[in-house]
């Protein structure tokens, strides 16, 4: 049912053999392969790291900030006041009053007052805004999903990335999220990003450089509590 | 790529000549083990992570037929293909095959060391299929033609005035300065249209998600996942020892790579990539295929360097090896360096063709220490001495030496009488000095240092004096 050509169905037994024979395992109990896998996760609180003092919305700023992640975060009382946010990062960089978004209609519907909006996305955008599924405060990641109105690439392409979301869509650890998924059992999307900080390399003496192929620059706006 | 480990000795005299390779290596080990140093001391639970971690993949690979199959099926489920391979050349004839059924005339590659291990190069080049390296390290050597000497930064043996030269010759538009964020921006010009001109698009994976049939990379640059986007066409060439059984088990993983392989919490991009493009998507490539490779890992499962494939290709061995930061990751020979490629390079070609790999190593231990999966790469090591002794592949000098030592080792008198003669041979040679500036035999210690004689005899006399006192 699986293999594309004979050549892989052929490798893909071999494979297979080689690995059952080798274990020498005749049956094999589900149960049992799960029961251990579920009691390999056990209790993830002992290999997560613990910031018990902070609350995640001060853990996700205090990661996000720092000088590893190199992100700017600004914090507003709601989504309707996230265009004001993003003009003053734009004066603050001086930068055209000009933005891409994906076209979602939380965006759309919002007004940019003297931003001018486009929803195409160029290989060299200057400036894209987007909104972010969730954050994960362990380690100031976001977290997107591919769907029709949320293409990968706006997290990609442009120089300054910059990421409306909501401070109620803060998570403590990975873990936590995909517990949720876990819970809501739908098909996972095509592709879940955790992006943490700006796209960065270390590949020349391993000097930490910014803006390596992704955005350089990453600015983050906190909405609502 | 033309392997060279049985030329071991002379590719370690060859390095040694090399005048900006210590210079080289030691700005990125130095840093890479300081700031894993640094993350750890932030992460009191890392001993737990790590723990888990080893029984994570001990169990995935107990049952790693089981595992595979879910992948597959759960893969093929969200609209991927699936294809397996038992050899690098099966490997990319698919691949190969796949470019060619679309008419690709260019390919984007994310860097994996599987794809080094197939041959993807050379194979692409034969088919006469343009191959754009995306990773800065990567598209460093591919300029340079050279293959990789480090597995998380394969263009460690460059400094930044050779890759500045090197851009110079090559790109476009090259840079105005040479610091290190300029020749950053420099690549970053050139490989920009290269991304939405390419055809195909091909990467690794960190992990396989049994459960779900998630691919994931774990990247710092963000090119994998323009590689893997733009393109219509997606190829994933990943290794059968990459599953874990779940989101929740990979976790722990995602812990522990970054902080072993570049001291940071977390890379910047992780990516899980479940099948090709749905309806109404805007971006994301049209096909999907995953070719699973074995390239003898089934013999390593079935073998006592089974542990080899808990390895989560982090780099941590090699950054912390007394030999490979002397003489970096070329004179080794093959795909894999340091440490873990002492094990591998015999495991996945021959113990013959690895000549004195395992014998590249102070047994300090440092290696199996430093792994976030506690492989025991000592240990091996030492089995594959013995087997190189057992099959007669260990040099004819020392085997007589080793022959004469053990008679004598075996006759204590004998075995004393030698040691007195050395002492009393030795403190001549040193006289006065107290130092031996040159003594046959041992040229290759006393050329750059001397050698202490001997001030209070053999040990047995000392242990002797002692028991007396
Ligand atoms: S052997 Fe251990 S330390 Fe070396 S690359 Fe693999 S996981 Fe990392």
């Amino acid at each position: 049912m699986s293999s594309q050509t004979d050549g892989s169905t052929g490798a893909r037994s071999a494979i297979l053999g080689a690995l059952r024979k080798s274990l020498g395992r005749t049956a094999l109990d589900l149960d049992v392969v799960a029961g251990e896998a579920q009691s390999l996760l056990g209790d993830a609180t002992r290999h997560q790291p613990k910031f018990d003092d902070q609350t995640s919305r001060a853990r996700f700023i205090e990661r996000a900030t720092s000088e590893r992640l190199t992100a700017t975060v600004d914090e507003v009382a709601a989504l309707a006041d996230a265009p004001a946010a993003v003009q003053r990062y734009l004066q603050q960089c001086d930068l055209p009053a000009q933005i891409s978004h994906p076209p979602m209609d939380c965006l759309r519907e919002l007004d940019w007052g003297a931003i001018a909006c486009h929803e195409t996305l160029s290989p060299d955008e200057p400036v894209a805004v987007n909104i972010a599924d969730w954050a994960i405060a362990e380690t100031g990641s976001l977290v997107f999903t591919s769907r029709s109105d949320s293409p990968t690439l706006y997290s990609y392409l442009p120089l300054h990335h910059v990421i409306l979301v909501d401070g109620g869509g803060i998570l403590r650890y990975m873990e936590d999220y995909w517990a949720m998924i876990r819970a809501a059992d739908t098909a996972p999307p095509r592709s879940t990003n955790f992006i943490t900080g700006t796209s960065g390399t270390a590949d020349i003496e391993a000097q930490n450089i910014r803006g390596a192929h992704g955005p350089r620059f990453m600015h983050i706006v906190i909405f609502g509590e | 790529m033309q392997q060279t480990s049985h030329k071991f000795k002379d590719n370690v005299k060859h390095a040694l000549k090399q005048p900006n390779l210590r210079t080289a290596i030691d700005r990125t080990t130095g840093l890479l083990t300081s700031r894993r140093r640094e993350t750890l001391a932030q992460y009191p639970e890392y001993a737990e992570a790590r723990a888990t971690a080893e029984r994570i993949k001990d169990h995935t690979l107990d049952y790693l037929d089981h595992y595979l199959e879910m992948f597959e099926k759960n893969a093929i489920a969200s609209g991927a293909k699936v294809y397996w391979a038992e050899t690098p050349k099966q490997a990319t004839d698919t691949i190969i095959d796949i470019c060619k059924s679309h008419d690709a005339k260019s390919v984007t590659r994310a860097k994996s060391m599987l794809g080094e291990e197939i041959g993807i190069g050379e194979a692409l080049a034969e088919a006469g299929i343009e191959r754009v390296e995306t990773d800065l390290a990567e598209h460093i050597i591919q300029l340079a033609d050279e293959p990789p000497s480090h597995i998380v930064v394969p263009a460690l043996h460059k400094t930044r005035e050779e890759v500045a030269e090197l851009f110079t010759e090559h790109h476009a538009d090259p840079h105005k300065t040479d610091d290190v964020a300029a020749l950053v921006e420099s690549a970053r010009r050139e490989l920009r249209p290269k991304y939405v001109g390419a055809d195909i698009g091909i990467s690794g994976a960190n992990f396989l998600i049994a459960d779900t049939g998630s691919i994931c990379t774990v990247t710092n640059e963000g090119n994998a996942e323009l590689t893997t986007t733009l393109p219509k066409v997606h190829i994933v060439n990943v290794g059968i020892d990459k599953l874990v059984p779940s989101m929740g088990h990979c976790a722990v993983f995602i812990r522990l790579l970054s902080r072993a392989a570049l001291g940071t919490e977390i890379s910047q991009y992780t990516t899980y990539y479940n099948g090709p493009k749905r309806s109404g998507d805007i971006d994301g490539p049209e096909e999907l295929h995953i070719v699973l490779v074995d390239n003898r890992r089934t013999e390593i499962f079935d073998s006592f360097m089974k542990p080899m494939l808990r390895c989560i290709r982090c780099g941590a061995c090699m950054n912390h090896c007394p030999v490979y930061n002397a003489v970096g990751g070329h004179p080794y020979g093959y795909v894999y360096p340091g440490p873990m490629g002492a094990i591998l390079t015999p495991a996945m070609t021959s113990l013959e063709e690895a000549g004195d790999l395992p014998n590249a190593c102070t047994l300090n231990g440092r290696c199996q220490e430093v792994c976030p999966v506690n492989i025991p790469l000592p240990d091996m090591m030492r089995r594959l001495r013995e087997e190189q002794w057992r099959r007669k592949l260990t040099p004819a000098s020392m085997r007589v030496g080793l022959g004469f030592w053990a008679f004598a080792v075996k006759r204590p008198w004998l075995y004393r009488l030698g040691t007195r003669f050395s002492v009393v041979m030795m403190r001549w040679v040193a006289r006065a000095k107290g130092k031996i500036t040159s003594l046959p035999g041992a040229g290759g210690w006393t050329r750059h240092r001397d050698l202490t004689a001997p001030q209070q005899g053999t040990f047995m006399d000392q242990y002797k004096r002692g028991r007396r006192s």
